[in-house]
């Protein structure tokens, strides 16, 4: 049997080197969330007291949409080129097939923070932390989980693009929550950090354990 | 001996039967081509066998492994071509080979070797999307043999291979069980000992080379 470590970092590789070549998804990814930014700064009337509530929902909406888009590919691209079969008609565990896909499109989707983030203060005037950056990257890991989850399971149906934001974003709400408190506290507004980071870790741990276990399910047939 | 016995393969697709009590039993070391128009089952037949999919109901052992049980240690042991290529356009030829070394837990060494074995030392470093269809296909059945398997499974292989794609495939098919899924009375009369052919999912039976001349 395949090391299922090294299953899933051949995967994430295959995956990154992919889009380092066709640069499909990212730029793409990183305009978009600059013409959201945009939007919303027509959109809203934000000065420097009501940005520390406004611009964490603005960073959190920009980030699930992009997300959306990012995780969807993941296994879209594989159905379209017909190289789904051929990867899981190996002897590699779908576990760790399914841990490199979801780990190429978090490094993605971090790739696409990397242009929000700091856009997002230049826009706002918000504060660019380390606090800031450390609850995004917590939300980004179980939220990869699961998008990368519902895209595997509606690769192989029709109204993808219909279907996988309707069955991810109610699971993606816990991570929204507890990541736009973090951000929001980050940013000034008043509450908890620590309980709120607590939270995304234990939605972290929680969601990985789930969809590590459903994968196999999914991808196994 | 026998290394591959189906004994009642029947699958459905919603209200259609595709494939209807099949049995089939493949010594080791043989060839086999399953004949039959487009629609007579012949890649759901392949797809079963190569443990794509799991037949509707009926029973199938490869090397004495119950395949509908033991897929991922059989997958070690089984090559398969599918009707498409299903290669990874942006990575070069030698690449989307050293992705499955990883995947099929083999050393890369394989990949020198495999490419040389379909005649694409040439194209090595060429991305996969650039080559022909004929290489493409070449590539896909280098993919299949990268592990050494036991047993192939090919479907229509020789779609697009060129002039010299029945050596190709006789040289691949070498020391190996085989079953081959084609259009071509002549292929499989040359690389087969044994038919089998399919009509509405049915087999309406099986003959020997000889059988096929005539």
């Amino acid at each position: 049997m395949t090391n299922s470590f090294v299953v899933a970092l051949a995967v994430a590789r295959k995956d990154l080197r992919a889009e380092w070549r066709t640069r499909e998804l990212v730029p793409a990814l990183a305009q978009f969330v600059i013409l959201a930014l945009v939007i919303a700064n027509f959109g809203f009337q934000i000065d420097s007291r009501n940005a520390p509530s406004i611009a964490p929902g603005i960073l959190w909406l920009a980030l699930v949409f992009a997300g959306l888009v990012a995780f969807g590919r993941a296994f879209a691209a594989e159905r379209e080129q017909a190289s789904l079969e051929a990867l899981l008609l190996t002897p590699a565990s779908p576990v760790a097939i399914f841990a490199g896909k979801a780990l190429a499109a978090t490094v993605l989707l971090v790739g696409c923070e990397a242009v929000l983030l700091p856009a997002l203060a230049l826009f706002f005037g918000t504060p660019l932390s380390i606090q800031v950056v450390a609850a995004v990257l917590l939300a980004t890991i179980g939220m990869a989980a699961l998008g990368c989850l519902f895209a595997a399971i509606v690769a192989r149906v029709r109204a993808r693009e219909l279907l996988l934001p309707l069955l991810t974003l109610p699971l993606w709400i816990p991570f929204i929550v507890a990541g736009g408190q973090a951000v929001q506290v980050a940013m000034g507004a008043s509450g908890s950090y620590d309980q709120a980071m607590a939270l995304l870790v234990d939605f972290d741990i929680l969601f990985l354990v789930l969809t590590s276990l459903a994968a196999r399910f999914v991808l196994d047939e | 001996m026998s290394i591959l016995v189906a004994n009642g393969l029947t699958h459905w697709f919603g209200s259609e039967v595709a494939l209807e009590s099949v049995d089939l039993a493949i010594d080791a070391g043989e060839h086999m081509a399953v004949l039959g128009e487009n629609g007579a089952g012949k890649t759901t037949l392949l797809r079963i066998l190569a443990t794509a999919a799991r037949p509707t109901s009926g029973r199938l052992e490869i090397m004495g492994l119950d395949a509908l049980r033991e897929r991922r240690r059989l997958r070690q042991r089984i090559g398969y071509v599918a009707h498409a290529p299903g290669l990874y356009p942006a990575l070069s030829t030698a690449e989307n080979l050293e992705f499955f070394c990883a995947l099929q837990g083999v050393s890369r060494a394989r990949v020198g070797e495999t490419l040389e074995v379909v005649g694409l030392s040439s194209v090595a470093r060429r991305a996969a999307g650039s080559l022909s269809r004929g290489m493409q296909q070449r590539l896909a059945i280098a993919r299949a043999i990268l592990h050494d398997p036991k047993l192939l499974v090919l479907d229509e292989p020789d779609a697009s291979l060129g002039s010299d794609g029945a050596d190709l495939l006789a040289n691949v098919m070498k020391d190996r069980t085989v079953v081959l899924a084609t259009h071509d009375h002549a292929l499989a009369n040359r690389l087969c000992q044994r038919t089998l052919t399919l009509r509405h999912g049915r087999s309406v039976g099986t003959a020997t080379r000889l059988h096929v001349v005539k």
